[in-house]
């Protein structure tokens, strides 16, 4: 229990601070389809180069708190009428390697949550020259 | 507790007065055919000929049933006949000494159509005691219009189910559409759509009985199979309750008929916390599999599913039945059932016993009130 109220004390705190600007890889080295799992402080931080941008979540999900970072990158169905099945959000969909819960890579809303109130913290990542840079 | 002299008295033997000011809405009593030549006269020819000869070929599971039959003991008419089968003596044992202000009749005998063979036997079996219901339940014997019920339907021909629904539907005392829980498939298949559209379209709930499990093409009577006993068959008949109501949801029945309401009559009651929250879990996971489905299941299943009470779990801990019934939400989802004269009934002031007036008044008459709405006459209550 005291470890689930840091990491939601940590959470929060993430969000709000001043960030720190973090640079986690050269922009060749870290092509589409990279990954890097950093730690900053005492957060885990995963860092993603996707087909749909480069995105930046802490590493653990809110449910059990499983390595949310080492989940797989995908896309999901979107609402839509019974029996009608529409792709999107590719690239942007990262799936708990544990249950499967999916976030939104762009908000970190969990995307199994319908009053979007579950997510996971997001960090800014940008590209500043030939380094991909993290502020967290 | 003092009795006041606005109570009734209760009848010989009975040990509960009915408190001053209550009402009840009862949402299963199984009326009786007392002679199945009564439906004769609404059978097609090619059917009466039939029944004449072979009946209706509702043969039974071959499950033993218990020493006791069908039936309480204490509700056979003076004169003969089958237990439900005499207006004045079902008036007397359930509507006046329980202050029954409607009594949603669900048939007698007959939800075993439901499982035949044939389709088209079924749906003109549907028909005819639709019509004989009409005339003698609801016509003849009805000058008070408290006996309101339910349109049977056979779930073998949807389309057909449709037809007869917009046949009598509009019926001022027809409230629900009725079939078997024994149905060949989940009931989320869109093979029943036409039925839930029909039902929606006349504003009619659709409600599901069980009773004929492993009759003719049912199947099984239980997820595990075969079981010999008549106790282990009764106590079963949840799981296809289960199986449905999942099916409903996730097969997005909710979202096409966003109107719609489906009542599980006589299932049991607190398996449903167990299907809300297991379905809200694995929604979680899998929610990508049911896109359609916009908020957590047990959101629809709030709105749109409705328990009755009758046959009610009683744990040994009072506490815990009060518990149970906030799990499953009572306050909105459950209805109050006696299931008279079955031998299962439940007596409403012992079975609820303890529970808050409050929420005592939800389930006995506002929650069916709400759910069958202006045709009930008096809404207000």
């Amino acid at each position: 229990m005291a470890n689930g109220s840091l990491r939601l004390i940590w959470g929060r705190v993430g969000m709000e601070r001043a960030r720190g600007r973090h640079v986690i890889a050269r922009l060749g080295e870290f092509p589409v389809g990279a990954r890097k799992i950093v730690r900053i402080g005492g957060r885990e931080i995963g860092v993603f180069h996707t087909t749909a941008g480069l995105f930046a979540v802490r590493n653990s999900c809110p449910h059990q708190a499983a390595p949310l970072c080492l989940g797989t990158i995908t896309g999901t169905t979107l609402p839509s009428a019974p029996g009608e099945y529409v792709w999107g959000l590719e690239g942007r969909v990262l799936r708990c390697p544990w249950h499967g819960w999916e976030f939104d890579l762009a908000t970190g809303a969990g995307l199994y949550d319908p009053y979007r109130h579950e997510r996971v913290a997001t960090y800014e990542v940008r590209i500043e020259g030939d380094e991909v840079v993290l502020f967290a | 507790m003092t009795v006041s002299a606005t109570e009734s008295q209760p009848p010989p033997g009975a040990r509960r007065a009915v408190p001053a000011g209550l009402e009840l809405i009862d949402a299963d009593v199984h009326p009786s055919i007392s002679d199945y030549t009564q439906l004769h006269p609404y059978l097609p020819e090619v059917w009466r000929r039939h029944v004449r000869k072979s009946g209706f070929g509702g043969a039974s599971s071959g499950i033993l049933r218990g020493q006791g039959g069908l039936y309480r003991a204490d509700a056979a008419p003076p004169e003969g006949g089958e237990p439900g089968s005499d207006p004045a003596l079902l008036r007397e044992q359930l509507l006046e000494r329980y202050h029954v202000r409607y009594a949603i009749l669900n048939g007698g005998n007959i939800l075993g159509l439901g499982t035949l063979p044939d389709p088209d036997f079924a749906s003109a079996l549907a028909a005819a005691y639709n019509d004989w219901t009409i005339d003698f339940w609801l016509t003849k014997h009805n000058a008070d219009g408290r006996f309101k019920s339910a349109l049977f339907v056979a779930p073998q021909d949807p389309l057909a189910a449709a037809r007869e629904i917009d046949r009598l539907g509009d019926h001022p005392h027809i409230v629900q559409v009725l079939f078997t829980t024994a149905t060949e498939s989940p009931l989320g298949h869109r093979r029943y759509w036409p039925i839930y559209e029909a039902a929606e379209h006349h504003g009619l709930p659709v409600a599901v009985h069980p009773g004929a499990e492993g009759r003719a093409i049912s199947g099984p009577p239980t997820a595990a199979g075969w079981v010999s006993k008549y106790i282990e068959w009764h106590t079963c008949l949840s799981q296809r309750a289960q199986a449905h109501v999942v099916s409903l949801v996730c097969q997005g029945v909710f979202v096409r008929f966003p109107k719609l309401k489906v009542v599980m009559v006589e299932c049991g009651v607190s398996w449903l916390s167990h299907v809300m929250w297991r379905l809200d879990k694995n929604y979680k996971a899998l929610r990508n599999e049911v896109p359609w489905l916009t908020e957590l299941p047990s959101e629809y299943i709030r709105r749109h599913i409705r328990v009755t009470s009758q046959p009610v779990e009683e744990p040994p801990d009072r506490a815990q039945f009060l518990s149970m019934l906030e799990m499953v939400d009572a306050r909105q989802t459950l209805l109050l059932a006696t299931d008279y004269p079955h031998w299962d009934f439940d007596d409403p002031l012992a079975a609820f016993a303890g529970v808050p007036d409050d929420l005592k008044r939800r389930i006995f008459f506002e929650n069916a009130a709400e759910l069958y709405g202006a045709k009930l006459g008096t809404v207000a209550g």
